[in-house]
Parts: C-alpha cells; sequence; structure tokens
C-alpha cells in the first residue's frame, strides 16, 4: 500500500465518521459540536492536513485536494442538516410557545361616561350644527328668574305644575332650565340661540319621577319666528337624534312661558311606531314641550316684543336615555352602579 | 278630574261618542285637553243581568244548597244552584251568567255543584263589589226590569274621562264646561237645562242681610234661603252621578252643592241658617289672632289676610276653601242659606297653600271660575235643593256685583297669526274658530284684516293675541302646522367654558377607566357631617366647607335635606352600593358643586357654587395576567388618574403636599393622604379612606377619595399645549440609591436631584424602594434613575459621571443621607 492510498483510506475514514456524527446529531448545537470537532481548526481534519509534511511533495497536491473535497462534501451536508434541524427546532419552539387564544385579554378597564351626559353631549353638539351654544346657569336661582321672569306671578296656579323645593322666601332649587332663558336675555344681545343645560329639581318622587334629574332646553331669539320654524328644529333634532325616518308631531299645551305652546311627540324610535311598549302601543313617544315665548318673558327682560320674538323647546334629558337606550328603571340614574355606568364605554 | 260621558249628555248630544269613547278622548286631546285614561264602567257588570225567581227548590244532594229557575226575560230560563237563604219565588235578584268577571277578578263559568248543573250565580252586593260585605244575596225592588242589564239599572252605563286639564282652562273643570269645549270642537249645540225656581218660602234679605266689605277679594256674593228642608240620604241618581266622578255622597243638600259644582265649576256653600248669628253674613278679612275650626275640625290661627265669611259675631267659613264647624249643615238643619260667589283666584290659593287645605272648591276658586256662572248656579243648587230635600226656595235672593268684571277686547290682525303660525290663513276661518268659543268678533277696518274680539268672562286665559293665536291653532289642529327650517345669519356664539372644560374631563377620564357618576345635589345633613369631621382640616386642603350647609326648606325627607358641601359622602354611598352588590371593583367620578351661603352688598342671603371634581376608586381590578404583580396601593391608581387628568388638561406644574395625623381630613387614612398644590394654593386632596369608616360603612376593599377645587384648577385654562423641541442625541441612564429616613418624601429629595443635576437632566423618576432586610426600621432605600441628555451633543461618560457625583454630594449633604 503506498501512502497516498493510506492516506485516502484515512481520509474516507474521518469523512464516513464525520458523515455519521452530523446524521446522528438530534440538536443543532450537538450538530455544531461535531462540526468543530470535524471540521474546526483543532478537528480532526486539521490534524490530518499536519501530517501533509509527511508526504513525497508531489502527492501533496493531491492529498490537499483529496482533503478538500472531503471538507466541503462534509460542509454541504453540515448546511443541510443545520436547516433542517433548525427548522425542526423553530416548528418545537413554536408549538411548545402556543397560547390559549380565548384567554381573558389584558386592558385597563374602561372608562365610560355616565348616560346623562352622552345625552347632553349629543343634544348639544346637534343643536351646535344650528348655531347654538350651551349656556349654565345656577341651580339654587332666585324665585323671580325661576318663576316671575317666565310669566309665572306668585299665587299663580302654573305654580303648582311644578312642586318646588324651597332654600328661602326667595330662592329655589330651579325647577327647569328655563331661567338659564332669563339670564340670557338680560346679559346677551340678540339674536340669539343658546341651548341651557343642567340638573333641575322637583319635590316629587315615585317610579318614574326623580327629584333631581336634567333638562337641555333650546333657546332662540330673532326677528320673526314662528311655529313652523319651531317644528322644523325639532324635526331636524328628532332625525338627528333618534335616526332618519322618524316623524315629529305637537299637540296643543300650557306652560306660562309659551304661547302658542305644544308638547313634542316623535315617532317611536323602538318600533318606529308600529306600537311597542316603550310607547304603550301609541306609536308615538313623548319627547318635552316647546312654544313660543311668551312675550312677558320677553319683557320682563326689557326686550322689546314684537321687535324681538323667541321660541323655546325643552327636553328631558333622563327621559331620552330612557327612550334612546330603553332604560327601565330610573333609579340606576343614581346608583351609580358600576355596572350600570360600564355599559356607556362608548 | 273625572267627567262622566253620561253626564256630558245632558248638555250636549254625545250619545254617538258612546261606543267609540276613544274618538271623543283623541279629539279633546289633540284639542289640548289631554285624556289621560278612558274607563268603561259598564265592563265590569258584563253578562249581569236583573231576573226573576220562578221556582225554588232543594238541591238533591245538599241541605244548604237551593236550585233555582232564573227567568232573565224573553222566555230565556236559567237554572243556578244557590247557596244563599234570603231569596224566595218571584224575587228580582242580580244574576251574573256565565262569561261575566265580577270584581277581584271572578269569572263565572258554567258548572256542576254537586252533581247538579248551574248556569250563573245570583250576586251579593259584596260580590258585586258595591259593599264590603254582605248577607245574603241582593234582592231588587219587584219594579226591577227582568233582563235588564244590571249596570244600566244602576245608572253604571257610563264611560268615564280621566282628563289633565292644565291650570289655564278652569272653565274645563266641569261637566258642563266641558261640554261647551266639545261643542266648540264639534260645533255640535250645547244646552243647559231650563231652571223652574218656585220663590214660595218669604224674603232671604229679611232674615239674611249681607255686608260685603272686602270688594277687592270678592267681586260677587250672592246667596238664597232655602227653608223646610229635611236632611236625608241623596236619591239613587245624585249619589251615582257623585260617586261617578269620585265623590263621595254626604246627605242631600251638600251633594246638592257638590254636584253643582261638577256641573257648572261653581263652588257653592250651604250654611245652616240657625247658625248664622246676628242674622247676617259679612264678607271680610279675618280678624288678626281669631281662630276658626274647619268642617274637618282643624283648628286654625288667622292672621287677617284671609278672606272669610262670618256672621255678625265669628267666622263661619275659610272663603271659598272651606266652611266652619260651627255652621255647616247638620242632620236636624231645616233652613239653610246657599252662597254662590266669585273670590279672586290669588287670595284662594294663598290662603289654601298657606294652611295646606286642597278642596275641589278651593282648587276651581284659585284657578278662576265664571262671575257670570254665579247667579245661575245659586239658582240651579235651590231647585235642585228642593227636589231632593223638599223644603221652599226663599225669593229676594242677594247678588251683590258692585262692579262688574269688564275684560278689554283682544286686537288681533290676520298677518300676526300667520307669522306667528309660519302659515296662510283665511280671515274666515279665524272668525269661525273665534265665534265657536263664544268670543265675540268685531272686525278692524283697514289695508289687512283684523279684529277686535271679545272672549267670554270665563276664559280667563285670553289676554292676548298670541292667546287668540294658540286657540286658532289647537281648533285648526297643530297637524296644520308647515316644518321649516330658520335661517340664523348671526355667527354663533361660544359655549360656555365651564361646559367644554367638563366635556372635557369626562373625555380624558375616560381614557383613564373612570366611570362617570351623577349623584343627588343634596344629601342627608348627618351623613354628610359624619363624613367630613373636622372641617377645618377639609378648608385647609382647598376646598370651601361649612357647619351651617345650605338647607331645603321642605325637603322630601331626611335622606336628601341639605345641599352638598363636598361629593365626596355622595360617592361614599355610591362605592357602599357598589360593595354591597358584588362589584369589588370600580373607579368612579363626579362632576358637580358645593353650594354654599353668603351675604350680598344689600345684606340679603346669596348663594354660591363651587365647582368640583371627586373621585373613588376601590378595589384592584381581577387580571389573569397581574396575578403575580405586586398590589399598587389605591390611592396610586387614583394619583395616577388625577394627574393624568391635569396633564391632559395643560396643567404640568402642580405638587402634592403629604397630609398627617395633624392634618389630614378625618376620613382620610393620616399617613396616605396628600394636598394637590398649584399656583401656590392647594386645590384638593386625595387619600386613602380611613379604615374606622370603611368599617362603619361595611366598605370591604381597600378605598381612596379624592376632590378638587375645579374652579382653582381651571383658572387660566383653555391651555392648550406648547410644543418643546426632542434631542436626538443619545441618552445616559445613571441610577443611585439612596438610604433615607422613611420620614423623608421621595419628591423633595427629587427636587434636589433635579436643582443639582441642571439643564442635562431630561428626567428622574423613582424606580425602586425597599424597607426591611438590614436597614434600620425608620429607614428605606429608595433609587432614583437620572436620565441625561443634552440638546445637541453626545454625553462623555465622564461628564455624566460628573453629574452624578454632583448629585449625590449635594443630596447626602442637604438631607445627611447616604448612597447604598
Amino acid at each position: 500500500m503506498d501512502i497516498t492510498g493510506s492516506m485516502k483510506e484515512k481520509i474516507d475514514e474521518i469523512r464516513a465518521q464525520a458523515v455519521s456524527a452530523f446524521e446522528k446529531a438530534s440538536t443543532s448545537k450537538e450538530l455544531y459540536d461535531m462540526k468543530v470537532q470535524f471540521l474546526g481548526k483543532q478537528g480532526s481534519f486539521s490534524a490530518l492536513m499536519k501530517e501533509m509534511g509527511k508526504l513525497p511533495p508531489e502527492e501533496r497536491p493531491v492529498f490537499g485536494k483529496l482533503v478538500n473535497e472531503a471538507k466541503q462534501v462534509l460542509e454541504d451536508l453540515y448546511g443541510r442538516r443545520e436547516e433542517a434541524l433548525k427548522e425542526q427546532e423553530l416548528q418545537a419552539r413554536l408549538a411548545s410557545e402556543t397560547l390559549d387564544m380565548t384567554l381573558p385579554a389584558f386592558a385597563e378597564p374602561m372608562g365610560a361616561k355616565h348616560p346623562v351626559s352622552i345625552v347632553i353631549e349629543e343634544i348639544s353638539g346637534i343643536l351646535a350644527r344650528l348655531g347654538y351654544s350651551v349656556r349654565l346657569g345656577p341651580l339654587i336661582e332666585k324665585d323671580s328668574f325661576n318663576f316671575e321672569g317666565l310669566n309665572i306671578p306668585k299665587d299663580h296656579p302654573a305654580r303648582d305644575m311644578q312642586d318646588t323645593f324651597y332654600i328661602d322666601d326667595e330662592h329655589v332649587l330651579r325647577t327647569h332650565t328655563s331661567p338659564i332663558q332669563v339670564h340670557v336675555l338680560f346679559n346677551e344681545k340678540p339674536p340669539i340661540r343658546v341651548a341651557g343645560v343642567g340638573p333641575v329639581f322637583r319635590c316629587d318622587s315615585d317610579v318614574s319621577h326623580s327629584p333631581n334629574f336634567h333638562q337641555i332646553e333650546g333657546f332662540c331669539v330673532d326677528r320673526q319666528v314662528s311655529m313652523a320654524d319651531l317644528k322644523g328644529t325639532i324635526s331636524f333634532f328628532v332625525r338627528e337624534f333618534f335616526g332618519p325616518g322618524l316623524k315629529t308631531r305637537f299637540r296643543p299645551s300650557f306652560f306660562p312661558f309659551t304661547e302658542p305652546s305644544a308638547e313634542m311627540d316623535c315617532q317611536c324610535p323602538i318600533c318606529r311606531g308600529k306600537g311597542c311598549r316603550m310607547c304603550k302601543d301609541t306609536g308615538w313617544v313623548e319627547i318635552g314641550g316647546c312654544g313660543l315665548v311668551h312675550p312677558n318673558v320677553l319683557k320682563f327682560a326689557n326686550v322689546p316684543y314684537p321687535e324681538w320674538q323667541a321660541f323655546a323647546f325643552g327636553f328631558g334629558i333622563e327621559r331620552m336615555a330612557i327612550i334612546k337606550y330603553g332604560i327601565d328603571d330610573i333609579r340606576l340614574f343614581n346608583e351609580n352602579d358600576v355596572r350600570f355606568l360600564r355599559q356607556f364605554s362608548l | 278630574m273625572k267627567i262622566s260621558l253620561k253626564w256630558l249628555n245632558d248638555y250636549i248630544d254625545l250619545h254617538d261618542y258612546m261606543a267609540k269613547p276613544q274618538e271623543l278622548a283623541a279629539l279633546l286631546t289633540a284639542a289640548g285637553i289631554e285624556v289621560e285614561g278612558v274607563q268603561n264602567l259598564a265592563k265590569q257588570y258584563e253578562n249581569v243581568v236583573i231576573g226573576h225567581i220562578l221556582q225554588k227548590g232543594k238541591h238533591p244532594n245538599a241541605d244548604r244548597l237551593t236550585v233555582c229557575q232564573v227567568s232573565t226575560g224573553d222566555g230565556v230560563v236559567h237554572q243556578i244552584v244557590c247557596g244563599a237563604r234570603n231569596h224566595n219565588e218571584g224575587d228580582r235578584v242580580v244574576v251574573a251568567l256565565p262569561g261575566a268577571v265580577l270584581p277581584g277578578d271572578f269569572a263565572i263559568k258554567r258548572s256542576q255543584i254537586r252533581g247538579v248543573d248551574s248556569g250563573g250565580m245570583l250576586c251579593s252586593e259584596a260580590e258585586l263589589g258595591l259593599k264590603e260585605d254582605s248577607d245574603g244575596i241582593l234582592i231588587l225592588p219587584p219594579d226591577a226590569p227582568v233582563g235588564q242589564s244590571f249596570a244600566k239599572y244602576m245608572g253604571l252605563d257610563d264611560i268615564l274621562f280621566e282628563l289633565k286639564v292644565t291650570p289655564n282652562r278652569a272653565d274645563c273643570l266641569s261637566h258642563f264646561g266641558l261640554a261647551r269645549e266639545i261643542g266648540a270642537l264639534t260645533g255640535r249645540e250645547v244646552k243647559f237645562p231650563a231652571l223652574k225656581l218656585e220663590e214660595s218660602g218669604g224674603s232671604t234679605r229679611s232674615v239674611v242681610k249681607i255686608e260685603l266689605r272686602a270688594k277687592d277679594l270678592c267681586p260677587r256674593y250672592a246667596g238664597r234661603g232655602v227653608k223646610g228642608v229635611k236632611i236625608g240620604p241623596s236619591p239613587a241618581w245624585l249619589k251615582t252621578r257623585l260617586e261617578a266622578v269620585g265623590l263621595n255622597s254626604i246627605n242631600n243638600v251638600v251633594d246638592v252643592t257638590n254636584f253643582v259644582m261638577m256641573e257648572l265649576g261653581q263652588p257653592l256653600h250651604a250654611f245652616d241658617q240657625r247658625e248664622l248669628r246676628g242674622g247676617k253674613v259679612v264678607i271680610d278679612r279675618a280678624n288678626k289672632g281669631e281662630t276658626f275650626v274647619t268642617l274637618q275640625g282643624t283648628e286654625l290661627k288667622l292672621d287677617g289676610t284671609e278672606l272669610t265669611i262670618r256672621d255678625g259675631e265669628r267666622p263661619v267659613a275659610l272663603a271659598g276653601i272651606i266652611g266652619g264647624k260651627n255652621s255647616g249643615v247638620q242632620d236636624d238643619t231645616t233652613d239653610i242659606f246657599i252662597e254662590s260667589a266669585y273670590f279672586t283666584p290669588a287670595a284662594v290659593r294663598r290662603t289654601a297653600r298657606k294652611f295646606g287645605i286642597e278642596t275641589d272648591s278651593g282648587y276651581r276658586f284659585a284657578r278662576g271660575t265664571n262671575p257670570e256662572a254665579v247667579r245661575l248656579a245659586l239658582d240651579r243648587a235651590a231647585q235642585l235643593i228642593q227636589e231632593v230635600a223638599g223644603g221652599q226656595i226663599m225669593g229676594e235672593p242677594h247678588d251683590e256685583y258692585p262692579n262688574p268684571i269688564v275684560r278689554e277686547p283682544i286686537e288681533i290682525r290676520l298677518s300676526t297669526l300667520e307669522s306667528r303660525l309660519g302659515y296662510p290663513v283665511t280671515a274666515e276661518d279665524f272668525a269661525k274658530w273665534m265665534k265657536r268659543l263664544d268670543c265675540k268678533v268685531e272686525p278692524i277696518a283697514g289695508s289687512e284684516p283684523a279684529w277686535r274680539v271679545h272672549p267670554p268672562l270665563f276664559r280667563w286665559d285670553l289676554t292676548l293675541d298670541v292667546d287668540l293665536v294658540e286657540e286658532f291653532a289647537r281648533l285648526h289642529g297643530y297637524d296644520h302646522i308647515p316644518e321649516r327650517i330658520p335661517t340664523f345669519a348671526e355667527m354663533p356664539a361660544e359655549h360656555e367654558q365651564s361646559f367644554v372644560l367638563e366635556a372635557k374631563t369626562r373625555r380624558l377620564l375616560q381614557g383613564e377607566g373612570c366611570l362617570q357618576a351623577i349623584n343627588y345635589a343634596f344629601i342627608s345633613r348627618s351623613f354628610q357631617e359624619r363624613v367630613l369631621g373636622d372641617l377645618e382640616r377639609v378648608r385647609t386642603t382647598g376646598l370651601k366647607t361649612t357647619a351651617e350647609p345650605v338647607a331645603i326648606v321642605n325637603p322630601l325627607n331626611e335622606e336628601i335635606n341639605v345641599m352638598r358641601t363636598s361629593l365626596v359622602p355622595g360617592l361614599l354611598k355610591n362605592v357602599v352600593h357598589n360593595s354591597r352588590h358584588g362589584n369589588s371593583f370600580g373607579r368612579i367620578y363626579e362632576l358637580g358643586f358645593g353650594h354654599f351661603r353668603s351675604v350680598s352688598a344689600d345684606k340679603k342671603a346669596e348663594y354660591v357654587e363651587e365647582s368640583r371634581l371627586a373621585f373613588a376608586f376601590w378595589g384592584a381590578p381581577e387580571d389573569l395576567w397581574r396575578k403575580n404583580a405586586p398590589a399598587v396601593p389605591v390611592v396610586f391608581s387614583l394619583k395616577g388618574a388625577v394627574e393624568n387628568w391635569l396633564r391632559g388638561m395643560g396643567i404640568q406644574k402642580f405638587r402634592w403636599q403629604q397630609l398627617n395625623v395633624k392634618t389630614a381630613p378625618e376620613f382620610l387614612h393620616p399617613g396616605q393622604a396628600a394636598v394637590l398644590e398649584f399656583e401656590g394654593k392647594p386645590v384638593g386632596f386625595i387619600g386613602t379612606l380611613h379604615p374606622t369608616l370603611a368599617a362603619e360603612l361595611k366598605i370591604r376593599e381597600e378605598t381612596a377619595v379624592g376632590e378638587f377645587n375645579m374652579d382653582l384648577l381651571m383658572n387660566g385654562q383653555p391651555r392648550s399645549p406648547k410644543y418643546k423641541p426632542i434631542s436626538r442625541m443619545p441618552a445616559v441612564d445613571r441610577d443611585i440609591a439612596l438610604q433615607m429616613p422613611k420620614s423623608l418624601p421621595a419628591a423633595e429629595v427629587e427636587a434636589e436631584i433635579k436643582k443639582a443635576a441642571g439643564e442635562l437632566l431630561r428626567e428622574v423618576r423613582v424606580f425602586d424602594v425597599f424597607e426591611g432586610g438590614s436597614l434600620p426600621p425608620d429607614q428605606r432605600s429608595v433609587a432614583f434613575r437620572m436620565v441625561f441628555q443634552a440638546k445637541d451633543t453626545t454625553l462623555e461618560d465622564q461628564k455624566v459621571n460628573e453629574l452624578r457625583d454632583k448629585v449625590v454630594k449635594a443630596v447626602t449633604e442637604k438631607f445627611g443621607i447616604t448612597v447604598r
């Protein structure tokens, strides 16, 4: 056996060992260790190359070529094996990292506005499109602003329409948002479009009445205003707030501060007029009161009539929320039960 | 008010509506007289008829039962088993046939009783709902018409309307008044029955003299005697009428006065003439300090402003409101004096309200009766009293009406009508409807149609042209009003700022996971006092407070008797409610007011509102992903929400000042409370609820509350964000851990770090706090992370280390603390 032959056998032997080791490696780490063992700087082939000096010079290139061929084969094998093992390992990792995606999310609890605020913001937003801006006003109101300025003199039976909480002889808890009109008439110059908003109080409490609820009231002062203007405004509001296609109806009524006066009905937004529990099978729901402002109201605030005329319309906020959201118990508005409030994270 | 349709038929023919009362109800409602309910009285007696017992036999299987053959007319005979004992062959009885549903939802069915067929029931008064209990079945008089419906026989074949009459329509508070309104709406004829008065009892004036002194409060006073009456029960027709509209029958004379009130809307009063001392009736104000005892026995102390009806010596009635115990009709009364008057509404209302006496009479006078119906009502009553109680009507009645009331006509132009309604109207239409209302209409000559309209006196509500606009519109129909969007040439004004800021606050806090609560503006005085404790401690947190909250004169109950001075007590009630209902986690806030009394320049009471924002946070969210994380003290969640809100409002500069056992409001944990300072002033607080109060309220969850003075915090709003350039240079961190006394607030050290580090320090924050271990018990370790960054250069390590050393030197020297 010549020297080259025995070296070739040695190369083949190491190569066979390496192939077997690479094939057997079950992880990329193991595979890499084998690569270092056979192909590394201190590895089997490096050791073999060191023996090249023992060969006659003319055989050296042949030997070198053989070694390089073997190394190349092993490098290729390593590459394929590494890719396969890495893929296998990735799949295993992915499989092990599987999460139950139906578990609860991680989230901060959601906040919510009170439905009364949602309705107030929505209505004032709709009215703002028609040029109305919001006004507030004190909760403890002068008797004269709550009543006399609104054409409800002392000892007038219309006072019985609103059960009043008294603070002293001259002050009451406002029974409606209408005194805001009086403040506005004194403080601002016509033409005026404002929406008075806020809590109001009635000395009255049962399953459908709360002693402390909320109203919003539109008030428009201009050179000439009519019942038709009022009805058009309210129709616009109804469609914006409750949805398109709903009709509006006026019924004659009485409020001391308007003449003519009307109750406003809109087609029931729940059944769209077919009849349901909300509308007590009438197809209509009452949404509020309105009318042309009584000349005495303008005169009280020294606004000349008929040079200036006005109309006003008001809604009960809770009533609107009841109709819109189907709330069926007025106690919910003030218990502040988080199970109720959380439903309004709109 | 209840109205009987049958009764209305006395004045206007509405028979066609008896079968379709809903149509009449709709007509009235559309005209502004709201019908809230329609009740068919006959319905409860459907299939209940008058029967005639033809034969009464023994029940074969039961000794106590009888088997009757009962005719209900037209040859129809029913076999009915009956358990009563008071009936005999030939009796007229009330038969409930199968299909009837008697009061108490008692349905009558064909059945077998002890093996014998029974086709109905013979009824007792109790079973018919006429009496509480009764002995045996009801035996009717022998002339009761066999086969007639029981409802008709009893006059109960009626339909009742429940009317909601608005305060302006006093004229509709009676049957004749409503008939007149229906007449106007339908054009049907309205007639009042003709009076037939036989004056045979001598002169009224010779027995009773009248002195009308308070002419301002009583413009008209009429009276008439009836002598020799016999007081007794009213006849059935009268009882039925009154009971139908909800009045109790008292005696024949009083019933007539009530009947006429319900008929004409004119309240009347009957005096026992023998009790009118001195034979006179004086209409005058009360004497100051005298007492008056009402019919019901209530003793009233009069102050001299009340209008009274008096005899020669004493008050005998509170005019228009209630009669006196001393002069009413008794069982043995024989001679009566009937009063019919017009009292001014304001006077009656004032007195009735002052004494809290609500009567049908006072209700009508306070709304305005018809002065022109005074005499008609008086004579109608006299005639009816004679009919039901006998006696002789006395002539020469009094009728003092020294200054007949005259009202100015109303001038109205067609153009006014059209411009207010917003649609064209014809002159003929307007005149037609005004005449329907009994108005006299005079055209005014001129270039456009115009009228002088004289409304009838009973329409007190018609005084201005706009009143006629409404009358026309409601009669013509509100459905004629078209829809138009008014144009607005002006620039819209701004929203009131606090509304905008509150809306923004709601938006920001929604982002913080907070739920908005709304409580009543009033609360229980004692609960508020209990929660707030020492008010001085509340005041020093920057919130106005008072030991004398604004009280409500007439609270609904003691739970809501004063205006709030703080929003915290209300929110705590909410926490209690939630905790009790198993809601063990929540974050709520409220925007509201504290109310306070102050004194104006002219020494009058004034009220001021302080705008507030308050919070209550309790418990922790149950969270799968956070279950191994350390629990965050609830008050720090609250602190985070408050700070984020402040920054959202553009407020960057604020400071928390630790409270302690001497300064913390008493409802807070003294070691877990802080005041917020803004622009150098305290503006509110946060803190953990004091464990004693939490236990007392049965709140199990750890709870934190806070309240802020929005008026102070919203100073300078709106604040918009100001952009500050951001550096693109690398940032370098340095951490220092300081061992320091627990009593030294971290914020003070932090402030010193900022001062020492200078402008290259971008931020500093506490990233670790450690207590225990090898540290002495009064010490803790606080670790700060400082982030350094220059605007335009990369910081060298050496420079940063110098800065760190400078910081360490500064804080260790200043506070005498050490680096760990």
